[in-house]
């Protein structure tokens, strides 16, 4: 076998001259590079889910508008925008001279056609907000287009900007009964690419699209292995296959950790994309009350863990919502560790210990929960782990249930559960996607909240919010209802999850995109070659 | 012996019937909605009517000997519908997976019977020398790393160290060879000892003297003779690995990107992708049965003394 393995392997050490060769030339291609990525890429529909990849769909369908840092708005495929003061008609005055990448053009027809093949499938999309209050969809001239709603929704915008349903395919995609729900002909669309070669499961070769109307990016072709392993991933990177690897936990962090102390290397992470929050549900006797759950709130020690379990990767969290949404920028007072103050407030609350006990009790009731977690998580794991440790020394005994997310998701609808780590949605969703679950029944937040005072009046503020026109007062009320989360301890927050992006020094810059679901190759700057 | 093959391919029927009731029970007893499943792999929530929906659309919400009956109409047809997750037809992929598949298998097979024949033989003939103990240890190796653990190995020295092999993806022979290396090193672990067992049995027997006696050269002896009698076993053992090959070798299809039928299937039972599971298990149970047949028709080629008629009763 030896003499066997050996042969093959000279004759492919022979060849890998050749290889490297063909490597080098491969490099020479200008401003191109190569990224992974655990699935692929799936069939680009725009207006479908599964099995495409938001990513990809970014990379070849626009919106009408753009979401940037720090929440702001800018045109994309609509130049302009009116709205009007009841906030039910908006009118969107689209870009002219922009054309798909077949080279048809862009105008409010295909706008049009696009929206009505969407809200066909109503049901399918409700899960976002504009869905819901849709009225209308009009051709107004062959460059405006106008939405009426049924009642005022002011985050349209921000749902217009989110990768699917609402981005545009041209014409010649559409199959012959305009249903796209049931596959597209070919993917076209307006964005700086378009897919150049694609085999399922192995590779997707993306070049810039010829007919683009805005600027074209620096990198000129993205090719994207599919590589479902992390630890193969890292290898491949290493080897110089890969030029950047990006993602939320596409690597582990051991992994991470490793190349970010490598010089040749160059790691970054971006600005907080999401929380990992805590739920104390309320509904449960025992943590309706404030008292126990703020002192759960404070008897841990946040930071040591955060940095400890993810060394860096993620932030420790003083705020649901981080500041860098829209509406969010506003000071909360952080509730900070402190074990005398937690053990005081369960005293106060009847939680005692009893003598040579290590739980508390309270009219023979132990002070005891149920925390699940997402058992292929190890982050969630360690951090359970952790908390069950603080907590224990306090006197709460948490017992762990390590479940499969689909699971965990059906008990959280069920308001089935004491204590589970919960996510927002990130941009450009939040914070309205949030504060809409926060009131609506069925997401499992309402159901957290459920003994909060005040959660009818919370409930109100939230739907005035929703449909509110004035900004001034939309941000009061926003600075109302998270002030309100922020007391009440029901949604504790622990980390800030960031996208990590690590490169090989071909790339001189890198941006991570705002909107958490979008490419970052608009993004990248390469260094000359 | 073409009506032995008809009564073992007619036995098919009954072994994929009893295959998707088990599946069946089995999907239906999990507590994962496979539309609640579909929504979280789409990034949805899995609101109440979201979920009818769904349901609705994959006909989850009729009575469940209804769907069953639906199942067993479509394999009949060989029409085993959309993918859940793809809305792809599931035959076309599977189709398209299993060349991917093949070739892994076919070149596992080969590179480990051409290494632990000759290593089997020689280990046998000089037992207790070094090839012996080298065979020894090729054997702990074998059966004692794990695979993905091997694989990451053999990535590491020779795709990222020494940059001779690609570290993974499928393209030319050289993409071969990492994952061809780590399925084989079980295989050739088994069945080197396997081969070893099986010639000190057969050098043993009294034919063997008789050759010795008629003063026939020892190569003669032990590769006409000894050898064909002895590699029965490991005839056997290949056929079961063959199928269990061809029916993805899902670690290694992960570990090095191959694009083939495990990494589908595995997709398939996270997404609880009905109609995918449904089509594998037919496509499985059939390729042992077939594979099964397979190494019957070499064993009775190569020994006669086979009952063909014991062998159809059995």
């Amino acid at each position: 076998m030896i003499v066997l393995v050996t042969i093959l392997l000279v004759v492919a050490g022979c060849s890998s001259n050749q290889d490297s060769t063909t490597a080098t030339d491969n490099k020479a291609v200008p401003k191109s590079i190569t990224m992974s990525w655990p699935r692929d890429i799936g069939t680009m529909n725009p207006h479908t889910y599964n099995p495409s990849q938001l990513f990809a769909q970014s990379m070849m369908y626009e919106p009408l508008v753009s979401y940037q840092s720090n929440g702001k708005l800018t045109p994309a495929l609509a130049k302009s925008w009116d709205i009007s003061k009841d906030g039910k008609v908006y009118t969107f005055h689209l870009r002219p001279n922009v054309k798909f990448s077949d080279g048809t053009p862009f105008n409010a027809d295909i706008v049009k056609k696009n929206f009505d093949a969407v809200l066909k499938h109503k049901d399918t999309h409700s899960w976002l907000g504009i869905v819901g209050v849709i009225d209308q969809t009009e051709v107004v001239d062959d460059h405006t287009f106008r939405l009426t709603l049924t009642e005022p929704y002011y985050p349209v915008l921000q749902d217009l900007s989110v990768v699917r349903p609402f981005r545009f395919l041209g014409a010649a995609g559409f199959p012959d009964n305009g249903d796209t729900a049931e596959g597209i002909k070919e993917p076209v669309g307006t964005g700086p690419w378009l897919l150049s070669e694609y085999k399922q499961d192995e590779y997707a070769v993306f070049k810039q699209n010829p007919n683009y109307w805005g600027t074209l990016p620096d990198v000129q072709q993205v090719t994207i292995k599919i590589i479902p392993d992390a630890e193969t991933r890292v290898a491949a990177f290493e080897k110089g296959d890969l030029d950047l690897i990006y993602g939320e936990g596409v690597i582990s962090l051991d992994a991470f950790n490793q190349l970010r102390e490598n010089q040749e290397y160059t790691t970054q992470l971006s600005e907080p994309v999401g929380t990992r929050s805590l739920l104390l549900n309320s509904s449960n006797p025992k943590l309706a009350d404030i008292r126990v759950r703020t002192a759960l709130n404070q008897g841990f020690n946040k930071k040591d863990m955060v940095e400890g379990i993810t060394s860096g990767l993620e932030e420790p969290a003083d705020s649901i919502l981080s500041k860098n949404y829209p509406y969010t920028n506003i000071d909360l007072k952080p509730v900070t560790y402190n074990v005398a103050s937690s053990q005081a407030l369960l005293d106060e609350a009847g939680w005692k210990l009893p003598a040579g006990g290590t739980v508390r009790e309270k009219n023979g009731e132990p002070l005891e929960f149920e925390l699940i977690y997402d058992k292929t998580d190890p982050i969630q794991k360690a951090m359970a782990e952790t908390i069950q440790a603080e907590w224990g020394a306090l006197g709460a005994k948490v017992n762990l249930s390590g479940l499969e997310l689909t699971v965990q998701i059906k008990r959280l609808k069920a308001n089935d559960f004491d204590l589970y780590f919960w996510y927002n949605y990130g941009a450009p969703y939040d914070p309205h996607s949030f504060i809409n679950v926060v009131a609506s029944p069925g997401f499992g937040i309402s159901e957290t909240l459920s003994a909060v005072p005040n959660k009818k009046e919370l409930d109100q503020q939230i739907r005035a919010t929703l449909s509110s026109t004035d900004e001034t007062k939309r941000q009061e009320l926003y600075r109302s209802i998270l002030t309100t989360l922020q007391e009440q301890s029901a949604i504790v927050p622990i980390s800030y999850i960031k996208k990590t992006a690590v490169y090989h020094k071909n790339i001189a810059q890198f941006v991570f995109p705002a909107n958490r679901d979008e490419n970052p190759f608009s993004g990248i700057t390469l260094n000359a070659q | 012996m073409i009506g032995y093959i008809g009564r073992r391919i007619v036995a098919i029927v009954p072994i994929v019937f009893i295959a998707t009731l088990i599946t069946f029970a089995l999907i239906h007893i999990s507590p994962i909605d496979p539309a609640e499943a579909y929504l979280t792999a789409a990034h949805i929530y899995p609101t109440d009517e979201l979920l009818q929906q769904k349901r609705h659309e994959f006909g989850l919400d009729r009575p469940l000997l209804v769907q069953y009956v639906h199942t067993l109409g479509n394999i009949a047809t060989l029409d085993f519908g959309k993918s859940y997750l793809t809305n792809q037809p599931v035959w076309n992929e599977v189709v398209s997976k299993l060349p991917a598949t093949a070739e892994l298998a076919f070149w596992s097979m080969l590179f480990s019977a051409l290494v632990s024949i000759p290593l089997g033989v020689l280990a046998a003939v000089y037992k207790n020398s070094w090839i012996d103990m080298l065979s020894r240890i090729i054997a702990y190796l074998g059966a004692s790393i794990p695979q993905f653990w091997l694989g990451y190995l053999l990535i590491f020295f020779f795709a990222v160290k020494l940059d001779w092999l690609p570290v993974e993806g499928r393209g030319d022979w050289r993409n071969l060879v990492l994952p061809t290396m780590t399925l084989s090193m079980v295989l050739i672990a088994v069945y080197t000892r396997l081969l070893r067992a099986s010639m000190l049995d057969q050098l043993q027997e009294t034919y063997v003297q008789y050759a010795r006696m008629r003063g026939l050269r020892e190569q003669v002896i032990m590769l006409k003779h000894v050898l064909k009698m002895a590699i029965m076993p490991l005839i056997s053992g290949m056929g079961i690995n063959l199928g269990k090959l061809l029916t993805g070798t899902i670690i290694v299809e992960q570990v090095f990107s191959w694009p083939g039928f495990g990494r589908y299937f595995v997709e398939a039972i996270f997404n609880r992708d009905i109609p995918v599971i449904q089509c594998y298990i037919f496509f499985a149970a059939c390729l042992f049965i077939l594979c099964n047949l397979l190494v019957d028709l070499v064993q009775l080629y190569m020994d006669p003394r086979i009952s063909l008629k014991g062998r159809a009763k059995r």
